[in-house]
């Protein structure tokens, strides 16, 4: 079994009346790239900030590395780069000061530091900018710059708290990649976002928050077995009678069916040849039909059916 | 590590905006609009020194002459006097190179074209001359042994118009503005102090949370931060003080070594101001930005930048409050320098501007340490 890098214990942070964190326990181990996921305001950031030390918190324990976290903790934060969710940089330096600025704070050795930045420059691929300042980059290339502050230093644990936010898709592509070659490389990872694709490309274990709370862990996999929906097919069909709706309805792993008129949507749970029996009741009938499709469950399935609302709005 | 986060604080310092802005620029600006609004003013006092005059003798007046010759002498002469013939003397008032033309003969008469103070002054002249002339005849006819000291001693008298040095410096009214002027751009230096603030606390700014993250301690980051931010503030207040000296040609006196080490002193005053204003409560950047320029505005007010008699005011009615007042006791540390001969009230403003340092820091520090990041 691999070692525990992060150990939060029964973690509980209040402001006033308000919980943010509700007895919250979480451990990650060696290598793993933890997601943490939830909406906004589900407690994610407070438990990053929690972990970093920058906030004190009620009730609970937190180890890093199998020590106790403080802000003391200098040994402990020496292993450790953080990318924060906002942009973390000064507009006053150049991508190349700012890089080295920041890795200087982990890194005394002049030469080591000037390799591990020129390592890092290139590994945003922020070579053509070395002389700009912030504000000349983009948002993408802003996010990069901060990324490259983050992990210069080369840390064994790095926490992303919502690292990709407001990037262009190329620009998140880019990160998405860098953090499982920084996995592959050896670091642990803990990445939050609300974004549950990329938590699904490139989390390998991911807990579920929700008001404080963590509300589901485990893989993917783990977590889409935890609900009932393990297949949705889609038809599009005109005039489908109800008699014929009856009899997919009580066909064999099928719960629910919903039809607005132009398509029909039937949910399954489990079981395998669901399509094939569907349009077997649609051919018997001798109904014609356009085009058909079936998703597999996501996590805003999952956390859909756990919470009894969507994971994020449409327009995220 | 401390020389690493120094070297970048310096770079962020000297590129900030707002430092350039308010501690470079904005003292140039204000500096020549007050010499040019000061200008005419000083052209006169400068020139009252030494007179330019031309003297026509129509006559021989050995007594006249003798005291001319007097009050034309030494470092502090009165007039700088041409004798020559009376077609010569028009053409050099007509051409401005003297102010007046003196008509030496059985009567001393004056020629003047304008009504300045210099006219004025040499107006005077004649008149005490004309007074005196009767007690210098008599002495020479009754002693005229004793002739050159009474003519020495009535000249000392006709010259006794001119500012007496009770002091060693100048005590120019129009320099206290300048005075003001560097002081205030040493309160600004709370900007950068701010700035310290608002990068070093995790509670702040994101910046200072991700500082927080790192394993430098946060009293190392500090350190690092107000030494930059000194040297910066320091970099600044050397530029103004060399423009206000030497660009503007305001004369702060001999000992402008001294007026260099107090506009560095109230710089770190002003950075120290700054640092302990960020450091209080959970109020914004934006909303401390405000309560530091609003503050430093208001001492730079009392202190008479924009109203100059406000400071004599404050001192007759409320005597404590200029030892009190940042800016008060930074320019009295120029006034000083340049008004009195020994060190005593100097040395009085910089322990007080050394004991506002030690106490903004020392408070910054506490009300700093410790600080977490709350907002979710």
């Amino acid at each position: 079994m691999k070692n525990s890098v992060v150990k939060i214990d029964n973690l509980v942070k209040r402001y006033g009346d308000l919980t943010a964190l509700d007895h919250l326990s979480l451990d990650i181990a060696e290598g793993e790239v933890f997601g943490l996921l939830g909406p906004n305001g589900s407690g994610k950031t407070t438990t990053i900030n929690c972990l970093l030390s920058l906030l004190t918190y009620d009730k609970g324990d937190i180890e890093l590395f199998g020590k106790k976290m403080s802000p003391t903790a200098y040994n402990i934060k020496k292993e450790i780069g953080v990318i924060m969710q906002n942009v973390a940089v000064f507009d006053e330096l150049t991508v190349y000061e700012n890089i080295d600025y920041f890795c200087g704070l982990y890194i005394n050795d002049k030469a080591q530091r000037k390799q591990y930045v020129d390592e890092a420059v290139k590994f945003v691929g922020l070579e053509e900018f070395l002389k700009s300042r912030p504000k000349k980059l983009s948002g993408g290339l802003l996010r990069r710059l901060n990324i490259a502050c983050g992990i210069a230093h080369k840390p064994k644990l790095i926490i992303l708290d919502e690292p990709t936010v407001a990037v262009d898709p190329q620009s998140r592509n880019k990160i998405l990649e860098g953090i499982e070659q920084l996995n592959r490389e050896g670091a642990t990872v803990i990445y939050t976002s609300h974004y549950m694709e990329e938590v699904e490309q490139i989390c390998t274990r991911i807990a579920i928050m929700d008001k404080g709370k963590k509300i589901a862990e485990g893989t993917k996999d783990e977590l889409k077995r935890m609900i009932r929906n393990t297949e949705t097919m889609n038809i599009e069909i005109i005039d489908l009678p109800d008699e014929v709706r009856s009899k997919i309805s009580v066909l064999p792993h099928v719960y629910n069916t919903e039809y607005d008129g132009s398509k029909l949507t039937v949910y399954c749970s489990g079981g395998k040849h669901n399509l094939t029996r569907v349009l077997g009741v649609l051919q018997e009938h001798e109904l014609g039909f356009g085009r058909v499709y079936s998703e597999l469950p996501t996590l805003n399935d999952v956390f859909l059916e756990i919470t009894g609302k969507a994971l994020r709005d449409k327009e995220d | 590590m401390f020389f690493h986060n120094l070297k970048y604080e310096l770079l962020i310092n000297l590129r900030a905006p707002a430092l350039i802005a308010w501690l470079m620029i904005f003292p140039i600006f204000l500096g020549t609009v007050f010499k040019i609004g000061f200008g005419s003013i000083y052209e006169t006092v400068d020139s009252f020194g030494s007179i330019p005059t031309a003297v026509v003798e129509t006559k021989e007046n050995e007594i006249f002459r003798s005291v001319v010759e007097s009050v034309s002498e030494g470092d502090n002469k009165l007039l700088d006097v041409t004798f020559t013939d009376e077609e010569n003397a028009l053409r050099m008032l007509k051409d401005g190179d003297v102010k007046g033309i003196i008509y030496s003969g059985d009567k001393v008469t004056l020629t003047v074209v304008g009504k300045g103070i210099q006219e004025t002054i040499i107006k005077s002249f004649i008149e005490q001359y004309n007074v005196y002339a009767d007690i210098i005849t008599d002495a020479v006819r009754n002693d005229p042994a004793r002739a050159q000291d009474v003519i020495a001693a009535l000249s000392a008298d006709m010259t006794a118009c001119r500012e007496v040095p009770l002091t060693q410096g100048d005590p120019d009214h129009y320099a206290q503005y300048f005075y003001n002027l560097i002081a205030m751009v040493a309160i600004f230096g709370s900007v950068t102090g701010l700035h310290i603030t608002e990068t070093n606390q995790a509670n702040m700014s994101a910046l200072g949370a991700r500082r927080n993250c790192s394993p430098t301690p946060k009293s190392a980051s500090l350190t690092a931060a107000l030494a930059g931010s000194f040297i910066a503030q320091a970099v600044c207040m050397t530029i103004c003080v060399t423009f206000i000296q030497f660009a503007l040609k305001i004369d702060f006196g001999e000992r402008l070594p001294l007026v260099y080490a107090a506009a560095i002193i109230g710089g770190c005053l002003g950075v120290t101001m700054g640092f302990f204003i960020g450091s209080i409560g959970r109020l914004s950047s934006e909303v401390k930005n405000g309560i530091a320029m609003t503050v430093s505005m208001l001492c730079c007010f009392l202190s008479g930048l924009m109203v100059g008699n406000i400071k004599g005011l404050l001192a007759e009615k409320i005597p404590w409050f200029n030892n009190v007042n940042p800016v008060a006791i930074i320019s009295d540390c120029f006034y000083c320098l340049n008004i009195y001969s020994d060190f005593d009230r100097f040395s009085f403003k910089m322990i007080s501007m050394a004991v506002y340092i030690v106490v903004f820091t020392s408070l910054g520090i506490i009300l700093s340490r410790g600080k977490k990041y709350a907002s979710i």
